[in-house]
């Protein structure tokens, strides 16, 4: 039986149908100490999480600047992950605390753009949530899918 | 040599504007929060081919891209492969609209320097495929100053077509160039328009050459600013060590609106852009006002100060250019004293160094 | 509004005392009724200084390295002007003890074209808030108004908004007078100007523009005055308020009511934080 699949298109510009072999690519920053201890936790747990995700690591989710979120949308990303300790937890004490703040301002500011909030999206993860890590990228995961490919303001060697 | 001159109206014009568009690859202002900037249009609602002196970009652009792709590369383990970018998207045959006189001047400036050690082919290739369609300006903007400049502006030879507003509603196309001549020729009889040559007895001809004559006089008498630029180019290559340019620069804030507006400025940089192995090499406008223009790899800045930037600049334009090329790299069109924040003109800070005392 | 009086004999006698090196002030442009900065290093000079409505530039952009590095300066601000001061304070920019500020009680500027404008019609604070002098009465802290095209760009559905933007960023020409007309742009070398290949931007398409454009309102997200400097610089005429604006709705609402460099030692939003920060859109 043919199955029938439904045609994705890229939600910010309806007139962009996806590639039926379109899968998306999903950027995943984890802090250090909780979240990428906690993706490792996933790994040798064996759960399986969709491996649409590329993951870089920084020391803290203060680290990242709303320039790297920028940055990933303009390249081969269709959505962001960012991932950090829970507030009170964080392994440089407050850092989570000042990166919340720019987390807020950023998905606004990409709203307000254009772009729809599943874009980007936030979490935070702990060591012990290997769990955890792998309902968030599966979540990700599927609301990007609906969304459909990223076809906003890509880097002219980017677009697909 | 004289080219042939055709007479039409209002409607004529429009008429022969929407033919050009749908036969031709036409690019005209088109006006974006209050701007206009040369675009490519599909019809003759979308643009103004009047657009307002102050409020219009350069056309420099189409001949000499804000930012261009040289080649592509691709780096593997048996060396690095360079391949030609694509067909260049401005090299076809174009028209163009509603260009300024000053602004099409620009690009006449221009060809010397792309003419000159290097022959840049795709500007040159750019500039013989293009028909600059060009309206007369009936009189000058608050900082205009291109009649005191060398450029023959009863002759207009930058331009292709020059559409000059008459009295009685009468409007006429003069071609400026012989290119100007075959192309209107073309296309006459796409609208109501006659050649004054065929139509007119030696009455009509003679009011048409007063009435030209009346108009230049009247454009040239509304100009507010007014400069002797000999003198100006003598002057200033006496007065390198004047105080002047610290003084005539003080408020500057170094943003390169200036360069980048300007029909003349053709300062780049070349920059590579990369994923892993493979990248593109693009050539792009920069600005000799930029505090890092002249940074080297090593560190050292020749220019960190600001007059030592504003004074390169003018220079360059009134004596160096001048020097070398024999036309002064400056059109008098005013454009870098509408963008400036703090409305700067070349043409204040140039007289101010001209007139200061010489260094001994 | 008009203190050009004041003004011109507070700067000759602090040039007279020896107290200056440098002063920044406004003064007619010559051509129109327009005003534009003047930096005045003559004591002769200071009969050009006016201060009307038409005062319009942020002056604080003077106080850069560039500009007037190791001088002492004198300078006229006006609320939001000074909030800018105050910030360029705090971040180490300037030193307090070189500068003499004139604060004004500003009533609000108008455009080239005579009308007020928009940022002056929802000022909140008009008043200098760190000066050495203050001319004109003090009016107070006025409530927070909304941007008006902010409220109009969120009743809008995200196609429309998404089409709106792609015009802005396909009409910035990326000559960068945005960043060096801004006060708080003072880095030696903006990160995005790098020329390192995998950062370099180097395409003239609105991707560049989305790039510089986003990442910049967001380094001074919790920070912008709402001087409009860079609007007014901007050859293009794009509308880079309504970025700034939506930034520091956001930041009010959310972030304990902060404004910009009103609080002395104020640095930015983003420099501090409250264990009482929303984080519900966190998964």
């Amino acid at each position: 039986m043919e199955e029938v699949k439904e045609k994705i298109v890229s939600i910010e510009k309806p007139d962009l149908i996806a590639p039926p072999d379109w899968k998306p690519v999903i950027v995943g920053i984890l802090c250090n100490w909780c979240s990428y201890a906690g993706s490792d936790l996933t790994g040798t747990s064996r759960t399986q999480y969709p491996p649409n995700i590329r993951i870089i690591r920084v020391p803290c989710s203060s680290r990242v600047d709303p320039w790297f979120i920028i940055k990933a949308l303009q390249t081969t990303a269709d959505g962001v992950l960012i991932s950090g300790c829970h507030p009170g937890d964080c392994h440089y004490i407050s850092g989570n605390y000042y990166a919340r703040r720019r987390f807020l301002v950023t998905r606004e500011l990409l709203k307000m753009v254009g772009f729809h909030e599943h874009r980007v999206q936030f979490s935070w993860v702990s060591a012990a949530e290997g769990s955890k890590f792998a309902q968030v990228v599966k979540k990700v995961t599927e609301d990007v899918i609906k969304l459909g490919p990223l076809h906003l303001y890509k880097k002219e060697n980017f677009s697909k | 040599m004289s080219f042939s001159t055709f007479v039409t109206d209002k409607t004529g014009l429009q008429k022969l504007y929407e033919a050009i568009i749908s036969k031709h690859e036409t690019y005209a202002p088109v006006e974006k929060f209050g701007k206009y900037d040369y675009k490519k249009v599909s019809s003759l609602k979308e643009c103004d081919p009047d657009s307002p002196i102050a409020m219009t970009m350069s056309v420099k652009p189409l001949f000499f891209p804000r930012a261009s792709k040289i080649m592509k590369y691709e780096a593997n383990s048996s060396g690095t492969t360079i391949m030609e970018t694509d067909e260049d998207p401005l090299a076809g045959k174009r028209v163009v609209l509603g260009v300024k006189h000053c602004d099409a001047r620009g690009l006449q400036v221009l060809e010397a320097v792309n003419k000159w050690d290097y022959i840049d082919s795709d500007f040159l290739k750019r500039r013989a495929n293009t028909v600059i369609f060009s309206t007369r300006c009936d009189k000058a903007d608050t900082h205009c100053f291109c009649t005191s400049l060398d450029y023959d502006l009863e002759k207009l030879d930058a331009l292709d077509v020059a559409v000059v507003n008459g009295s009685d509603g009468k409007i006429y196309l003069q071609a400026r160039t012989g290119k100007g001549d075959i192309f209107l020729k073309e296309n006459s009889g796409q609208s109501t328009m006659y050649d004054v040559q065929n139509t007119m007895d030696d009455v009509r001809s003679t009011k048409y050459e007063e009435d030209m004559k009346k108009q230049y006089i009247a454009f040239t008498g509304s100009f507010r600013l007014k400069m002797d630029y000999k003198d100006v180019n003598e002057k200033m290559a006496k007065r390198f060590d004047s105080p002047a340019f610290e003084e005539a620069s003080r408020n500057c804030v170094s943003c390169n609106t200036c360069a980048f507006i300007c029909p003349t400025c053709h300062c780049f940089k070349i920059s590579d852009e990369k994923i892993k192995d493979t990248g593109v090499r693009y050539k792009s406008y920069d600005s000799c006002n930029n505090v890092y223009f002249t940074l080297e790899a090593g560190g050292h800045n020749p220019r960190p100060a600001k007059f030592r930037r504003w004074r390169q600049r003018s220079m360059h334009k009134f004596v160096y250019y001048k020097e070398r090329f024999g036309v002064n790299l400056c059109v008098g069109c005013g454009h870098c004293a509408i963008s400036c924040p703090v409305n700067i003109s070349i043409f204040d800070v140039v007289n101010h160094v001209a007139n200061s005392p010489a260094s001994s | 509004m008009d203190y050009s009086k004041q003004i011109q004999d507070i700067a000759a006698k602090l040039f007279a005392d020896g107290k200056i090196d440098v002063f920044v002030g406004y003064r007619m442009n010559g051509f129109d009724d327009n005003q534009i900065p003047v930096v005045i290093t003559d004591p002769k000079e200071v009969a050009e200084l006016v201060f009307t409505e038409k005062s319009v530039f942020n002056l604080t952009n003077y106080l850069k390295a560039d500009h007037t590095r190791g001088k002492r300066v004198g300078l006229v601000v006006k609320g939001c002007d000074s909030r800018s001061l105050n910030l360029l304070l705090t971040e180490s920019q300037v030193k307090r003890e070189k500068l003499y500020i004139i604060g004004i009680a500003c009533e609000g500027v108008v455009d080239d074209k005579g009308q007020k404008m928009q940022n002056c019609v929802e000022c909140i604070v008009p008043d200098a808030v760190v000066y050495d002098e203050m001319l004109g009465t003090p009016k107070g802290i006025r409530d927070y108004i909304v941007n008006a095209d902010i409220i109009e760009l969120a009743g809008k559905g995200l196609v429309e908004r998404r089409e709106y933007f792609e015009q802005i960023f396909e009409n910035c020409i990326r000559c960068n007078a945005c960043r060096h007309s801004c006060p708080l742009c003072y880095c030696a070398k903006c990160c995005i100007d790098q020329e390192t290949a995998t950062i370099y931007n180097g395409s003239n398409t609105s991707s560049s523009a989305f790039h510089a454009l986003m990442t910049w309102s967001l380094h001074l997200a919790g920070r912008c005055v709402d001087c409009r400097n860079c609007e007014k610089a901007c050859p293009s005429h794009l509308p880079l308020h309504l970025l700034h604006k939506q930034n520091e709705k956001v930041i009010y609402d959310n972030f304990q009511n902060h404004l910009a460099g009103v609080e002395e030692g104020d640095r930015g939003a983003f420099y501090k934080y409250s264990l009482k920060d929303p984080d519900d859109f966190i998964l």
